[in-house]
């Protein structure tokens, strides 16, 4: 059974049809890839499924539950994480608090036992810091460990994003151009990482990216978005033959990817 | 002074040395540091422990004052400054614990804890209904909405006669153990120091943590599994039972609580001192507190006693002249407020380096100076 699934999404902004009968299933430890030229409704398509929009008309199913009519948060709790565009991350604290605030959901004390002080919150917030420090780790990020994040590079800001998802501890993490800002060599060791939290983690992972080569590159099965409905879906080398992609792509006449 | 200019730009033009804010994070005092630390922290707290000795009697309610409005800029602190919302009727949630209490003493005769209590719960009704508004709507329009219910407070509810008494207002005695002045200001203090405490705690664990995360952005929090409407109205609630206690507290300084000691006027005293002390952080919102509570009686002395210009014209009336020109200084020069100013002493104070602080005030200087304009 598919972890991730949506059926015939669509949605409407006045009389802008944003999405149309969108479609898609992600097996658990999947890497799926979403490609699409600008404006072809990738991130409304994640604003969907992670609940900052209801669609007009279809459902979003997380491991086999509708949760089409539940608030964002409650489907993070679900497991769900995702990034942003515009990186999603708390501006004014600094990296490891926002790693700290991150795991917010697996936090277990009380709002009284936490303002009272608690032995067992002291606890549990030595370990909340540990997590973060063991994350930070992972992502080869502990140099910058009490930066305040006003003031990163962009390209450490985005990798800084994901450590903060990862901190939530999310089944499906859900990447909106990860890669952003970032050179080649740094995208395919982004990539290379990638696979790592599958195999290391048990992670699914849903990427937007306009990098074309990294995602066929990357990802088990790619879906490709035009004009707010699907063009094709389809294993890397099916999508790299398909004269529909190259054209929306690289423009009339293109007939591939390459 | 120039190195502290505008801590946000020069911070995103100069790129700070990544081993260098490591280091400062890791950074211990020596030995003879902790003690310097130790000894100047423990001189603090003696003078201001003997504070309602030493000042003259007549200023020993000065003092109480002082304490209640600390514990107010706390209040706001938590609204404007954490959660990042606009309040500009504070003074209704101050208020209405000044007349809960009064009413719980005077007409319930209930004994002077079980006041207290009332007014926090009486605080944090009143900061619901605002809050409930809040969810809804934002900036401008949720400041528009809070000067209403400020004015609503003020010009109908404090003037309900059977709960507020009219204009001779409501008697609000104090507690048998602390009836003399000094007694009542040590009271006060002793509110101020727990309110401190619970400051602290709120922003070492979790709930404070996740206001400040919406504060900055809402979706990030929820798509962290923040409950944004939850912790939105839990700062609400929060900030009204601080206000509510210290209005119990400041009904109980003159022993009476009237509707015209609640006014607008007051509301807006009660932002500029929070911005003005530096928004977002305790140690600034609490001295500011304190400048504005002694502010008006500064004033007079100061006309009272020299008789050259400026002080021959200045009266105690011009306190939100001063006001207003304290807040264009602190909105132009110095955004993070006394709290910037004092950066390094309050930082040496907290057993870190006594450094200029570059920007990276944190909460305290970033999300907060865009919540305080309304």
């Amino acid at each position: 059974m598919a972890i991730l699934e949506t059926d015939d999404v669509s949605i409407r902004f006045g009389g802008v049809q944003a999405l149309t009968d969108v479609s898609f299933a992600v097996e658990k430890a999947e890497i799926v890839g979403i490609l699409g030229p600008n404006g072809a409704g990738k991130t409304t398509f994640f604003n969907c499924i992670n609940g900052f929009y209801s669609p007009s008309a279809g459902r979003v199913h997380l491991h086999g539950e509708d949760v089409t009519d539940l608030k964002p948060e409650e489907r993070a709790k679900r497991g769900l994480g995702r990034t942003f565009q515009q990186v999603g991350l708390v501006r004014s604290f600094t990296v490891i608090e926002n790693l700290i605030v991150a795991q917010h959901k697996s936090v277990k004390y009380g709002l009284v036992a936490g303002l009272v002080g608690a032995p067992w919150v002291l606890e549990e917030e030595a370990e909340l810091r540990r997590r973060a420090l063991e994350v930070l780790d992972f992502m080869d990020l502990t140099e910058h460990k009490h930066s305040p994040v006003q003031g990163l590079p962009y390209g450490v800001l985005k990798m800084v994003e994901v450590a903060a998802v990862l901190a939530t501890d999310p089944e499906i993490l859900m990447l909106d151009e990860p890669l952003a800002g970032t050179g080649p060599e740094e995208g395919q060791a982004f990539c290379n990482r990638l696979k790592d939290m599958r195999r290391e983690l048990g992670l699914t992972i849903v990427m937007i990216e306009h990098h074309v080569p990294l995602v066929l590159g990357t990802s088990d099965y790619v879906y490709v978005l035009n004009f707010g409905s699907l063009l094709a879906e389809g294993e890397p080398d099916e999508i790299r033959g398909n004269a529909d992609v190259a054209e929306a792509y690289m423009g009339e006449g293109a007939t591939t990817l390459d | 002074m120039t190195t502290t200019d505008q801590p946000t730009e020069t911070h995103e033009q100069v790129e700070p040395p990544v081993a260098f804010e490591a280091d400062e994070a890791d950074w211990r005092p020596s030995r003879e540091g902790v003690i310097a630390r130790l000894v100047a922290l423990g001189a603090l707290v003696v003078v201001i422990v003997a504070i309602p000795h030493l000042v003259d009697d007549v200023y020993v309610n000065l003092v109480s004052r002082v304490a209640v409005y600390g514990i107010v800029a706390l209040s706001m602190n938590v609204l404007v400054g954490y959660a990042g919302q606009v309040s500009l009727g504070h003074a209704a949630f101050f208020g209405v614990g000044a007349f809960g209490s009064a009413y719980g003493l005077a007409e319930m005769d209930v004994p002077w804890p079980a006041a207290v209590v009332l007014a926090a719960i009486t605080g944090a009704v009143g900061a619901i209904v605002l809050g409930a508004v809040a969810l809804r709507l934002q900036g401008l329009y949720l400041a528009l909405v809070t000067i209403s219910y400020g004015l609503f407070a003020e010009r109908t509810m404090f003037n309900i006669r059977s709960l507020t008494g009219g204009g001779a207002g409501q008697e609000a005695p104090r507690p048998s153990f602390f009836e003399s002045d000094v007694q009542y200001a040590y009271l006060c203090l002793g509110f101020l120091a727990l309110a401190l405490l619970f400051d602290w705690r709120l922003v070492s664990s979790r709930s404070g943590r996740s206001i400040q995360a919406l504060r900055d952005d809402e979706r990030v929090a929820a798509s962290w599994g923040v409950n944004v409407t939850g912790y939105k109205l839990l700062a609400f609630i929060i900030s009204g039972v601080l206000a509510g206690i210290a209005g119990a507290l400041f009904a109980s300084i003159n022993q009476v609580a009237v509707a015209p000691d609640f006014g607008f006027s007051l509301s807006l005293t009660f932002l500029v001192m929070t911005v003005v002390g530096g928004i977002g952080n305790r140690w600034g919102v609490v001295l500011g507190g304190a400048l504005f509570a002694v502010l008006p009686t500064l004033l007079d002395r100061a006309h009272e006693n020299f008789h050259f210009f400026p002080f021959s014209i200045i009266e105690a009336t011009w306190e939100p002249a001063i006001g207003a020109l304290l807040l264009l200084l602190t909105l132009i020069s110095f955004p993070g407020g006394l709290a910037q100013q004092l950066g390094p002493v309050l930082g040496w104070l907290q057993f870190r380096k006594f450094a200029v602080d570059h920007g990276d005030a944190g909460p305290a200087t970033a999300g907060g100076g865009m919540g305080a304009r309304p």
